[in-house]
């Protein structure tokens, strides 16, 4: 693949595109014709599982690759251009392993998203033809979209080589590639946003105002949100990538790239998911200020365990991540002097995992709702969310005390005021966790108002001020810094990568769960308020049968993404024994 | 190498069986099914209306979601179980009937606002609460016994329902 040339990859890559799309479009108007009409109100039924199930699994191992494939070129090219303005050659090769990744995954994502597009509009007509009929422009835009983002990756991709001596186009050329792709989100999130806080229609569905139906409530926020998703799960799968190799390397250079891969990822991955909370709170002002009820009945309602789940699964990351910067402390010169910390961060993280999973208390009967009130009556002051902000910014704040120990723990400060600049660190830390915590304890006194639009910013503030100014103080306490000794990249026990397998297996599991509960927000409506479901699957199932089927397609994800993985590897043997002849 | 890989499958199948049985075992497990109308007898008794109604702020009215039962700190709403004085007051005050400014509360909740609160509740005849007319008036009379004298029957009470929601027309309401 890597070895074909420019014309020829692109070629090869718009034709394959092409026949897949092809063959959906064909699939759909021969088995239009084959099955029999659709019920009167609009449903066909897919064998054994269902059409929901069926759907569920299909758009969520799509939605999957999808976030892989439109995340992972943001910091490919951002490498790449590092490593052009830096020369280093390593920055430019981990750029180019990342981009094999998602060109060969494009493919897999187009054989996904074809199968969508055959079995939505054959299992739910009526609801895709309402859907055309509101933005079907925008479908057309975004076929013609995903052609360029086909043409431009694969000429990003086939022209790494040739065009070394061009690299500032190169690298514009990786730009472009994410300008179609954050396009692409663009048009999808118009989809959902209109399907879950529809605008621009009558009350009975008539088509007022197209542009209104796209630019939805939850438009832009789900936009945001999924690009920056996008690349803490792009990030993360090449971190499972990385610790892949490590584990079937041969040679110590071998293991030593890949433990250095897989470190990068995983800080991009961690470092991406700080905002998450930010982005995923504009996301929650909007569904709220489309619809109270949906807010609340997607936060503290029906789906209230499954924050707690969330929680469970994002405490596990942090816990997966600090286990792995810990053990990296092994293969830093000097590392060893930080190791007395560490007990204390475990501490703030336990204690922080705990609170954040007590469950606000949730009444599932009538009887209950009348006997415990809206809050449990002993663990409810740990289960709101003044408590568990306040929880979760401590401990984002020891995982980045544990990343800052590790990048700085093989080198020795030289500036004359060292032991000054030691002290501020210490006082920023102090300051900024008892700050979040007063913040946190003050929340209780407030209305919820206040607690959710006022207090809870100002301690994500602090906590960024806090990280900022601890990153701006170590880079400058540390300009010239005497180096105890390099990192011995690879000299890692093989422990260290099932950390970072662990964390993307969460992320993805977290991720099929939180899709679950997004389009869970419209219970029984395809386009909530406008277009009622009338089928037999118009529920909300248990929170242990939705628990199976992220299950199924987590696993199933793995399998593909370990074919491609592996395809990378034969790939790669080729072109060896090619060079080797 | 092989045992890597074998360790490696291992943590991906084993984290996601674990997550599964959480999700199974340690979550409540209920499902949430669309509401159905609630049929209510033309002639109902009093004790019978607000029995329903009863039943639907805490069911499928999702009353419940932003109203706490007692009055508790940072409420959301007002809580259920001092609503119905609230609500005589209110009328008092306004010099309205109470069963009108009950009736409004629940068709055209922006138009009156109760102080501390915010303007969040959405109209419960519309979707997506979309409940009848018999089923407003079974939680309008639910919602006056809670400390307050019901003045509401089926079907009675009807023409003021209809009042209410033709207001909401003429003014161009949310």
């Amino acid at each position: 693949m890597a070895e074909a040339g420019v014309s020829k990859g692109i070629l090869k890559g718009v034709i394959k595109f092409t026949a897949i799309l092809g063959a959906g479009f064909i699939l759909l108007a021969v088995f239009k014709k084959m099955l029999p009409l659709p019920t009167e109100d609009g449903y066909r039924f897919f064998p054994l599982i269902g059409s929901r199930d069926w759907i569920w699994i299909v758009a969520q191992l799509h939605l999957n690759f999808a976030a892989f494939v439109l995340g992972v070129p943001i910091f490919a090219v951002t490498m790449e251009y590092l490593g052009w303005r830096k020369k280093e050659e390593r920055l430019d090769r981990i750029a180019y392993d990342f981009t094999k990744l998602f060109t060969l995954a494009y493919t897999v994502t187009a054989v996904l998203g074809s199968i969508f597009l055959v079995s939505l509009p054959l299992l739910y007509p009526k609801f895709i033809d309402y859907m055309m009929k509101i933005l079907g422009p925008t479908w057309w835009l975004y076929l013609i979209v995903m052609y360029g983002e086909v043409f431009v990756c694969y000429y990003y991709f086939y022209s790494w080589k040739k065009m070394k001596d061009q690299k500032g186009l190169h690298v514009l050329l990786g730009v472009l590639l994410n300008v179609l792709g954050a396009t692409l989100l663009l048009i999808t999130s118009a989809w959902v946003g209109f399907m879950t806080t529809p605008a621009g229609v009558s009350p009975d569905g008539e088509l007022l105002s197209r542009w209104a139906a796209i630019h939805t409530h939850m438009w832009i926020p789900l936009f945001l949100h999924r690009f920056v998703a996008n690349i803490v799960f792009g990030a993360g799968i090449a971190a499972a990538y990385a610790a892949f190799r490590f584990i079937t390397a041969k040679t110590p250079e071998e293991k030593a790239y890949y433990d250095w891969m897989g470190y990068t990822s995983a800080i991009i991955s961690i470092g991406a998911s700080l905002l998450l909370p930010g982005v995923g709170y504009l996301l929650g002002v909007e569904i709220y200020s489309f619809n109270e009820q949906m807010g609340i009945q997607l936060m503290g309602g029906f789906f209230a365990w499954l924050w707690v789940m969330q929680a469970i699964m994002i405490g596990a990351i942090l816990f997966f991540i600090n286990y792995y910067l810990w053990i990296s402390l092994q293969k830093m010169p000097g590392g060893e002097r930080y190791f007395k910390y560490v007990k204390f961060l475990f501490i703030v993280l336990l204690l922080g995992y705990a609170v954040w999973i007590t469950p606000h208390d949730v009444a599932l009967s009538l009887e209950e709702a009348r006997r415990t009130g809206t809050y449990h009556p002993a663990l409810g002051k740990l289960g709101v969310m003044a408590a568990k902000n306040t929880a979760v910014i401590l401990s984002y704040l020891a995982t980045f005390l544990s990343f800052a120990i590790f990048r700085m723990s093989n080198k020795e400060p030289t500036v004359s005021w060292a032991k000054t600049g030691h002290r501020a660190r210490a006082i920023i830390i102090v300051v900024s966790a008892a700050g979040v915590l007063a913040l946190g304890i003050y929340s209780y006194l407030v209305s919820a108002a206040v607690r959710v639009k006022v207090l809870s910013p100002i301690q994500f503030g602090l906590f960024f001020v806090g990280l900022a100014a601890l990153y701006i103080l170590d880079n400058y306490m540390y300009k010239g810094a005497k180096t105890i000794g390099e990192p011995r990249w690879g000299r890692m026990p093989e422990r260290s990568q099932y950390a970072l397998i662990a964390i993307t297996v969460t992320f993805t599991w977290l991720m099929g769960m939180l899709g679950y509960m997004r389009a869970g927000a419209r219970q029984y409506w395809h386009v909530y308020g406008i277009m009622k479901n009338t089928s037999p699957d118009a529920f909300l199932p248990t929170h242990g049968y939705a628990s199976v089927v992220v299950t199924i397609v987590t696993l199933l994800f793995f399998v593909l993404i370990s074919l491609v993985f592996w395809s990378i590897m034969k790939l790669e043997q080729v072109v060896e024994k090619r060079r080797g002849h | 190498m092989k045992k890597g890989i074998l360790k490696l499958a291992i943590i991906i199948v084993g984290l996601n069986l674990l997550f599964m049985y959480i999700g199974l075992e340690f979550l409540p497990q209920s499902e949430s099914r669309p509401p159905k109308v609630i049929k209510i007898e033309e002639g109902i008794s009093q004790d019978d209306l607000i029995h329903v109604g009863e039943e639907i702020v805490f069911g499928k009215g999702q009353c419940m979601v932003c109203h706490p039962a007692k009055p508790e700190a940072g409420m959301r709403a007002p809580a259920m179980s001092t609503i119905g004085a609230e609500t005589e007051k209110e009328a008092k005050e306004r010099g309205i009937k109470p069963e009108e400014q009950v009736l409004e509360a629940l068709v055209n909740p922006s138009k009156y606002i109760v102080k501390g609160f915010e303007d969040i509740m959405s109209p419960v005849h519309t979707a997506p609460t979309s409940l009848t007319d018999g089923e407003i008036i079974a939680v309008a009379a639910y919602l006056q016994s809670q400390g307050g004298k019901v003045t509401l029957s089926y079907p009675g009470s009807v023409p003021i329902l209809k009042d209410q929601i033709s207001k909401i027309s003429k003014a161009g309401g949310k």
